[in-house]
């Protein structure tokens, strides 16, 4: 993930979560002021409806005490009227039910159920303290089932009773002034749920807080959704409306909670709004901020990448003045130093090996040179006496000048081996056969034993052969040169998942970490006649090989030189 | 002396043309258009109820009060010697209301059955409009006006016309007769009473309606419909409701016309039927909304199978499972009442019954129908109505002069 994408990640969820927090916070403490107004709503309507409860309920008293001496009342109970006369005395009160009854209750005439005149009233009086209550509610049989009312009982005359009242009706609830959003609703019965307006549509929904009521018999919350969403829900008050612990209906003081879930609604819209602009700007804002503070950076990166490609010379365009820009200054200088170090080094080193190489041409050649001036010396001194002193001398003297001229031949012959090292000619070899040959040279040493490891299986890889077979061999006289007083050479050859492994140990004296370190420089060497070419003869054929070397050791314990070859060579 | 004489001649004469008014005032009077209002709306005048019925079309024989057959178009009926048909002689001197002179085709049946039944298949069959009143205008359902058939054969009737008036409601033929704009005006039962004491003329007829309970639907099983025939209290219901008017029965036709009605049994018995409504399902009523009887009715006999524990309830806009009907008496003669009843129940009639009882008694079976009452017909009258019955026989007093 790219510095860029991680500055505009955490803009983006900064932004949002920022703005998500801030709406949630806003719909909570909204939500929680609504409930807070739907309760006092609730409550007040609640206040309202008992209020006009009473006021009816006096308006009825006072009704039915006229109802009771009124002369239609009369004429009921002489027999002179209509079985339905009872029906224009309640219209004449503005009464929903009247019983014109007898002493022995039974009915003369009924204003809500004409019918049932001769029948025994059984919705009322008999041990209830009917004539110290004002009014009560009654639950009273009609055609259509039952209904609830506000009732007072009265005397008429001649021992007679009037009972009668008014229906607890959505007309009733149409008298209560409703705040906007506020619905009453009376529950009568199963199924028979009504607001103002009449009927009410699912009153099955209602169900549950019904049954609340009737099990604590006290007031009861709930929420109720009508449809689909949130905005469909009510939250009710339900309060139950009893007489003498029986339940005669339920009164549920509604809210609606459309209005809250529109403003929860609208909140979340804005904070999506604004969490979304704010976003966008933020991205807007991020990409031109890491545009400026990334490009620079990637230039870097470029430089840095071309230093470790080898262009010292690289250098990254200064585009600010700021920390980027002072960085990208510090670049520049850190490579012009480097170039200008680079050059200082190689040139010193340049200087070194030549004195090195100056060094060695002095040692190697002063060696023979000190023979060869000595028998030249002794040549012409033998020339002052006999002859056959002189001849003898002679003999041995040129003897010693050959071999001292092939000494210094020798010396030449390498340094210039190690100049003209040959581009490898790759072919499929047997490493095995490699290590066999050149270890057969030395099987016959008389202090060092030589011994080979090898697979039985044929470890095949592209070398050149001669090369290898040199730097072979170079590593098993060197290994012999560690050994001067004997001892123990092992050649090991394995294969590998990518080529060959060939390790050549001796059990020398062993190098130093220094030593180790220095080792494949050339002309450096630990021995006092040595050119210090060998192993970079070495490493040169093994670099070549497209192979790495490596070297073990611990002073005390021997080295053991590790080379790793490829099975394949890509040209 | 003399002014005693003189005195007495004055008073003599005082009461003989007072006498002679009174006589004036009791003879029937020709002319006068007669205003009749009506509850239900007809489209043919054919179908017309008592007493426009038979005033516009006649038949050739009728039947009497009694249900006795009565010649009318058809003079006399005889017997040919060999006893193998029947001649009907066609009565002379009557006139179509076209002024054409009335020529029916031969009038012979085959005497393959009682004559009885020959003559009833008469009664209503082949209607001539030969009537005493010919329709001058008819508007179906609206109003129609009748007027006098002056060459009719038994004579012109009183009336010039008949104006009448269909679909008009109760209420408003009750206003219209108190403000003088009918003369005759339909009115229920449960109205008599306090017409009356108004001091309205109203003139009820014998039975001719029969009020009944029909169940629609087959939710209560017979052992139920029998519970709810059991719980009925006819005496209240004739007693209170119907204010006496009519007869409580439990059967379909007017003991007047059957003379058996008190064979059907019309007692309660709230225990039976207790018994036999167990387990009853809660039903629905239902009644003609615009018939104020039937729905007292109905409403009553709730109460009364609450009582049995049969729960009946206003089918209010749902289909009622038994409903209040009224089925007129459309025949003097029993068998073609009951099957006037049996076609307007959908019943199929009894036809190898032997005699109408046993026809009703069939019809009965299974509770389907159950009687409550035989309702008469009542018409409230102005003061001008004289004579009110067949249309024919009616005649109206001069209208006072207005001050």
């Amino acid at each position: 993930v790219t510095f860029r994408t991680k500055l505009l990640l955490v803009s983006s969820l900064t932004i949002g979560g920022c703005v998500a927090l801030v709406t949630g916070a806003v719909s909570a403490a909204t939500r929680r002021s609504f409930e807070r107004i739907d309760a006092a709503r609730r409550e007040a309507l609640l206040a309202q409806f008992r209020a006009e409860m009473g006021a009816q309920g006096r308006d009825v008293a006072r009704r039915m005490e006229t109802t009771a001496s009124s002369a239609e009342v009369q004429q009921i109970l002489a027999g002179a009227a209509e079985y339905d006369a009872a029906k224009g005395a309640a219209e004449a009160q503005g009464l929903d039910f009247l019983d014109v009854v007898r002493p022995d209750l039974t009915i003369v005439s009924s204003a809500h159920w004409p019918a049932r005149f001769g029948y025994k009233n059984d919705w009322q009086i008999a041990s209830e303290d009917w004539k110290t209550t004002e009014t009560f509610l009654a639950r009273i049989p009609t055609p259509e089932g039952s209904a609830v009312g506000l009732i007072a009982i009265r005397e008429a005359p001649g021992g007679a009773f009037v009972l009668g009242g008014r229906r607890l009706d959505p007309a009733f609830l149409k008298s209560l002034g409703l705040a906007p959003g506020m619905r009453a609703l009376l529950w009568l019965g199963p199924r028979d749920v009504a607001d103002a307006q009449g009927a009410i549509a699912q009153p099955e929904k209602l169900d549950a807080l019904i049954a609340e009521v009737r099990n604590t018999g006290g007031q009861s919350t709930g929420t109720v959704q009508w449809g689909e969403g949130r905005a469909s829900a009510e939250a009710f008050l339900a309060v139950p409306l009893d007489r003498r612990g029986k339940l005669m209906g339920v009164l549920l003081a509604g809210a609606s909670l459309a209005e809250q879930v529109n403003l929860e609604r609208a909140i979340l819209w804005s904070g999506v709004i604004v969490g979304g602009s704010g976003i966008v700007i933020g991205v807007l804002l991020g990409w031109w901020t890491t545009e400026r503070i990334t490009r620079p950076v990637e230039r870097l990166a470029e430089g840095a990448r071309a230093v470790a490609g080898g262009d010292w010379s690289a250098q990254v365009e200064v585009l600010s003045h700021d920390e980027i820009g002072e960085l990208a200054r510090a670049f520049n200088q850190m490579t012009a130093q480097l170039l200008e170090q680079r050059d200082r080094a190689i040139q010193a080193e340049r200087v070194a090996a030549w004195r090195e190489l100056a060094r060695r041409l002095a040692h190697e050649l002063k060696n023979p040179l000190f023979p060869l001036q000595i028998t030249i010396e002794n040549l012409q001194r033998a020339r002052a006496g006999s002859d056959a002193e002189f001849d003898e001398v002679f003999r041995e003297s040129t003897t010693t000048l050959l071999n001292e001229l092939a000494v210094l031949k020798t010396i030449v012959g390498r340094f210039s081996d190690f100049a003209r090292m040959p581009a490898p000619r790759f072919e499929e070899i047997d490493l095995r056969e490699l290590v066999r040959d050149v270890l057969k040279l030395y099987d016959a040493h008389p202090k060092i034993q030589c011994a080979a490891e090898l697979p039985v299986e044929p470890v095949r890889i592209a070398a050149d052969p001669e090369q290898l077979r040199r730097a072979l061999t170079n590593l098993v006289l060197n290994g012999m040169d560690a050994m001067p007083e004997g001892g123990a050479l092992r050649v090991r050859v394995a294969a590998t998942g990518t080529g060959a492994r060939l390790e050549v140990s001796d059990s020398g004296q062993g190098l130093t970490e220094e030593e180790c370190a220095r080792l494949f420089t050339p002309y450096y060497t630990t021995k006092q006649h040595g050119t210090g070419l060998g192993l970079a003869i070495v490493q040169s054929v093994v670099s070549d090989h497209h192979g790495k070397i490596a070297v073990v050791s611990r002073p005390g314990e021997g080295a053991t030189f590790i080379i790793d070859l490829p099975r394949e060579q890509t040209v | 002396m003399r002014p005693t004489l003189w005195r007495s001649i004055a008073a003599v004469s005082s009461l003989l043309a007072a006498g002679l008014a009174l006589d004036a005032a009791r003879r029937p009077r020709y002319g006068g258009e007669l205003r009749v209002e009506m509850e239900a709306a007809y489209g043919d005048p054919a179908a017309l109820p008592e007493p426009f019925a038979g005033q516009v079309f006649e038949s050739l024989v009728r039947l009497d009060d009694h249900g006795e057959f009565r010649p009318w178009l058809a003079a006399s009926w005889s017997h040919d010697i060999a006893r193998k048909r029947w001649t009907l002689v066609p009565r002379a001197g009557v006139v179509t209301h076209n002024g054409a002179a009335w020529a029916p085709g031969p009038m012979v049946f085959p005497d393959d059955a009682p004559i009885e039944n020959i003559l009833r298949d008469l009664v209503g069959a082949a209607p001539a409009s030969t009537g005493p009143f010919r329709v001058a205008r008819w508007e179906p359902g609206r109003s129609a006006r009748l007027e006098a058939h002056a060459t009719h054969w038994r004579g012109r009737p009183y009336l010039d016309a008949v104006e009448l008036r269909m679909g008009r409601p109760l209420r408003e033929q009750v206003l219209d007769l108190e403000l003088g704009k009918a003369d005759a005006v339909e009115t229920p039962v449960t109205e008599i009473r306090r017409l009356r004491q108004r001091g309205t003329i109203v003139s009820v007829s014998p039975p001719i309606e029969t009020l009944a309970l029909r169940f629609e639907s087959e939710r209560a099983s017979a052992a139920v419909r029998e519970a709810v025939a059991l719980a009925i209290d006819r005496t209240a219901i004739h007693g209170v409701l119907l204010q006496r008017q009519g007869e409580a029965s439990a059967a379909l036709l007017p003991r007047w016309l059957s003379g058996y009605a008190f064979l059907f049994s019309a007692d309660r018995n709230v225990a039976r039927a207790k018994q036999l409504a167990a387990s009853a399902p809660p039903l629905a009523y239902g009644y003609d909304p615009q018939d104020s009887v039937s729905r007292a009715v109905a409403e009553r006999i709730a109460v009364n199978a609450a009582e049995a524990g049969i729960v009946i309830r206003p089918a209010g806009n749902a289909a009622p499972d038994v409903r209040v009907i009224r089925l007129p008496v459309e025949s003097r003669d029993a068998r073609l009442a009951l099957t006037g009843i049996a076609i307007r129940l959908r019943v199929p009639l009894a036809k190898d019954a032997a005699n109408p009882y046993e026809i009703e008694r069939a019809l009965l079976e299974g509770f389907r129908v159950i009687p409550i009452a035989h309702l008469p017909r009542a018409w409230a009258l102005s003061p001008r109505v004289r004579n009110w019955g067949p249309l024919e026989d009616a005649w109206l007093e001069p209208a006072e002069p207005k001050p």
